[in-house]
């Protein structure tokens, strides 16, 4: 037999958020500011280039996307097998993104390729051909994927929400057909392309042991670009129309589970509560032992899992709350989540949970600023949506001071039930 | 050129200082004093492959009792929490798992809760009950309703016919889980979850002799259990091709192709996973290259190795374009299988799977939760520093071995065939 008893408990040592200052960027001979996080051993560098060139800016729907994705196509000077051809034989990756509200390329390299890498970088973004079998073939390709897509019951729902908050029209809101992809040419993605990326409203970060390495060589192949200075380009202001909170079903005839969104039109990054709220959102939804995992996963079994966030594009905020159940449970879950956030308006969280919460978010602060990489995406947030360099520090702040009764003023204030919208995607 | 590469090898060294407790835990300890914080991971040399063929899905469904608290902790999550930490486990046919990552000043907290839970659970029905609810869903979240989601489900029991590989780690069916019960979970629990049976490996800002002592204090008096020593049949070799033809709501046909080939310490898996690097491991690879975009006949086509330590499959996984005859689509990609056999692998090509290799490393072990893990799955192959031999395994790969073991793998008669195709409306 086993002996269950056990000696007493290790003391713990309350975790701290460790140094969560963010560095200066040093600027190149153009004025593109360079941000650096330097720390670790090993010889390999992360080099991104954001550019604000999201969905936000489209003329034509799917443009934003389409020319991010058409970068390694070809460029002027070469075609696309052979750009393929000259990233995979330097063991670089290069992987572009594109969301929203800005646009990326990635480059991880081993130092001692660096110098080759930006090269095909700099041709990349700045160079590209967009050649027509390529368009499409990857029109083909995209189109494919999303037929794919409109058998998810999470994808159909999350676009149910953001049309509600945002409308329809706008950038944050559109809904996508397959008519949006046969009708996207060449033609939008170039003028997309002239109009957006210009090195001289991008910036770049730097990750890696050795950093300040890199800033020779983007000098070299970044500084002479373009004409005239950089400069901050406006945050775009869409704009909105949210529409009546309400219930809203998506009905997807073949699934076996439906997935329940509840969404509240929610605040800006800049916003003075932004940080208590993300603090509220942790306690109703953000880790395994959350109000909504404990109730609706752990006691009622409805769920593998359910979560809940709070975020911004560049003029709006949302919350909300998401999870996959089966048809039978799709109401119970409802009605629990009403429930949950009854209490957390009308009893409040006690000393206890705030510590634990408390003491979570410090050690997700700590991880946050332990390597380098996470560093750099930490900036691109701050940088993104202008928060401020000291973001992260104010955040911490709110952790450690935060009081039950403003966690319970955030859920009065943000989580209304007669503000929300109930979203179900899934059989009928 | 040969004081370039044996530099290079230094870099890829994964030092480690290793013990094994009178109870039979073994203990291993890397020291990375670059970050502030420490991971605990802990392998239990226990998987899917160790499940009745009635009462498949068993080895997961226990991991998630294993975060249902005991006696002493009634909240596992609790503890992690306070001390700043995150923690997960996964299992899968071979192996359970379990890791937490924390700051490195709260170690002994995360030793005292693995402790634990090896020590005694608190099986409930109550328990059990729910996370057989929670698990059901997870089979459908992650495998019914997700277009496409079946595929492995379909192929494990095509390609196997004996070997318990012939599940996946979720179950064979949703009715196995339903009917677990918790003299079962006992009998797991007692027969598995013993130190003899785990590998401890810590990864982080730690002195080795501070984590030795430890786990003395923390492991040492559990008793030490009964090793695994396992008998699993052993999957006859194949002798023809199997094809399965199934219909669903999907949009696109997809084409699945899997071949038997050796196990996870064999030759054949570092010769076999270059190969499949070369052929499909980035853009400018053969698949994308050409079956891709030069003849158009696929949307994505990928291949790669399932793994496993006992011998496993390579799987090739393709999304046929709209209007392209399935028969078709598998015809090409036979000949590009074909043609590894009789055509050597050109040098550039074995160089750019090498260079990916190298950098693929690099960033895989800069995080300390994965060294943590990979040396504990070496341990269990047999030696941690195992993980320290990888380098020269796939740096010697020869063009030849490559073709001879194409050629090997490749033959109509070890593959097993899915043509998954929409249904008609």
């Amino acid at each position: 037999m086993r002996n269950k008893e056990i000696k007493g408990a290790p003391e713990i040592i309350t975790p701290s958020a460790g140094d969560t200052s963010l560095p200066e960027p040093v600027m190149l001979g153009n004025g593109v500011p360079v941000y650096m996080a330097g720390n670790g051993t090993v010889d390999l560098l992360r080099i991104e280039f954001v550019i604000p060139a999201g969905q936000v800016l489209e003329e034509v729907h799917l443009a934003a996307s389409a020319t991010s994705a058409m970068l390694t196509e070809g460029t002027l000077h070469h075609d696309a097998a052979t750009i393929n051809d000259l990233i995979d034989s330097t063991g670089a990756a290069l992987t572009h993104s594109s969301d929203k509200d800005t646009a990326g390329l990635v480059t991880v390299t081993l130092t001692r390729k660096l110098d080759d890498v930006m090269a095909l970088a700099s041709e990349v973004l700045f160079s590209p051909s967009f050649p027509e079998n390529e368009f499409r073939m990857l029109t083909d390709r995209r189109l494919q994927a999303f037929q794919t897509s409109r058998r998810r019951t999470s994808v159909i729902a999350r676009e149910a929400f953001y049309e509600a908050l945002c409308g329809s029209r706008s950038p944050y809101g559109r809904i996508t057909t397959e008519d949006d992809y046969r009708r996207l040419t060449t033609g939008d993605v170039r003028e997309f392309h002239r109009k957006h990326y210009r090195p001289v409203n991008m910036y770049v970060t730097v990750a890696g042991s050795e950093p300040w390495k890199a800033l020779p060589v983007l000098e070299k192949y970044f500084s002479g670009k373009g004409t005239g200075q950089w400069q901050k380009p406006p945050l775009p202001s869409p704009v909105l129309e949210t529409s009546e909170p309400g219930k809203i079903f998506r009905d997807l005839p073949t699934s076996v589970q439906s997935t329940v969104r509840v969404g509240w039109k929610g605040i800006t990054r800049n916003h003075p509560d932004y940080q208590a709220l993300q603090v509220a959102t942790m306690i109703l939804g953000g880790y395994f032992g959350s109000r909504l995992m404990r109730t609706i996963r752990e006691e009622k079994g409805y769920t593998y899992g359910i979560g809940a966030v709070a975020g911004a594009f560049h003029n709006i905020g949302y919350i909300t709350i998401m999870t996959d159940v089966a048809n039978a449970y799709r109401d119970e879950t409802l009605s629990e989540i009403r429930k949950e956030i009854e209490k957390l308006r009308t009893e409040g969280v006690s000393e206890e949970e705030m510590t634990l919460v408390r003491n979570h978010m410090m050690g997700e602060l700590a991880r946050i600023f332990d390597g380098p990489f996470s560093v750099a995406d930490a900036i691109r947030g701050i940088i993104d949506y202008e928060t401020g360099a000291d973001y992260y520090t104010r955040l911490a702040e709110t952790v450690k001071t935060i009081t039950p009764a403003r966690i319970m003023d955030i859920f009065n204030r943000y989580f209304n039930p007669g503000e929300a919208w109930e979203i179900i995607a899934g059989s009928r | 050129m040969f004081i370039l590469v044996s530099l290079t090898y230094f870099a890829y060294m994964i030092g480690f200082e290793r013990q094994i407790l009178d109870n039979g835990l073994r203990v291993i300890v890397h020291r990375d004093e670059g970050t502030p914080m420490v991971t605990t991971n802990i392998l239990y040399d226990a998987g899917s492959r160790d499940e009745e063929p009635d009462s498949t899905g068993f080895a997961h469904l226990f991991e998630h009792l294993m975060f249902e608290g005991t006696q002493n902790i009634p909240l596992f999550d609790v503890p992690v929490m306070m001390a700043g930490g995150e923690n997960n486990a996964f299992t899968n046919n071979d192996l359970t798992n379990y890791y937490i990552t924390l700051p490195a000043t709260n170690l002994e907290t995360a030793l005292w809760l693995e402790s634990d839970r090896m020590r005694g659970l608190d099986l409930a029905e109550e328990r059990l009950a729910n996370q057989k609810s929670v698990v059901t869903e997870e089979f459908r979240q992650r495998y019914l309703n997700q277009p496409y989601g079946d595929l492995l489900l379909l192929l494990r029991p095509l390609a196997y016919r004996v070997h318990p590989y012939r599940w996946p780690a979720i179950g064979m069916d949703i009715s196995h889980i339903e009917k677990a019960d918790s003299i079962s979970a006992k009998k797991f629990y007692d027969r598995f979850y013993t130190p003899s049976n785990a590998v401890l490996s810590v990864a982080g800002n730690v002195d080795p002799d501070r984590v030795f002592s430890l786990a003395e204090k923390w492991f040492g008096d559990i008793p030490s259990g009964v090793k695994t020593e396992r008998k699993l049949p052993v999957e006859p070799e194949q002798a023809e091709r199997r094809e399965l033809t199934v219909h669903r709501p999907v949009h696109a046909p997809h084409l699945l192709m899997a071949f038997h080939m050796g196990s996870r310490e064999s030759r054949d898996f570092y010769i076999l996973d270059l190969l499949t690097d070369i052929l499909a491991g980035c853009d400018s690879a053969r698949f994308p290259a050409i079956l891709v975009r030069k003849k158009e006949l696929f949307s994505e086509a990928d291949i790669y190795l399932s793994g496993e330590a006992d011998p496993g499959l390579v799987i090739f996984s393709g999304r046929i374009r709209d209007g392209i005859d399935v028969r078709k689509a598998e015809e090409a990609v036979r000949s590009e299988l074909d043609r590894l056999a009789s055509e050597r692998v050109i040098a550039a090509e074995l160089d750019k799977a090498r260079n990916r290799y190298e950098s693929h490393r690099l960033m895989q072990y800069i995080s300390v939760s994965n060294k943590a893990f990979s040396l504990a799955y070496h341990e269990v192959l047999g030696d941690a520093d195992g993980i320290n031999r990888e380098h020269e395994q796939y740096m010697s790969v020869t063009a030849e071995e490559i073709a001879s073991a194409a050629g090997l793998t490749f033959r109509p008669g070890n593959s097993s065939v899915i043509h998954y195709l929409p249904e008609k409306i």
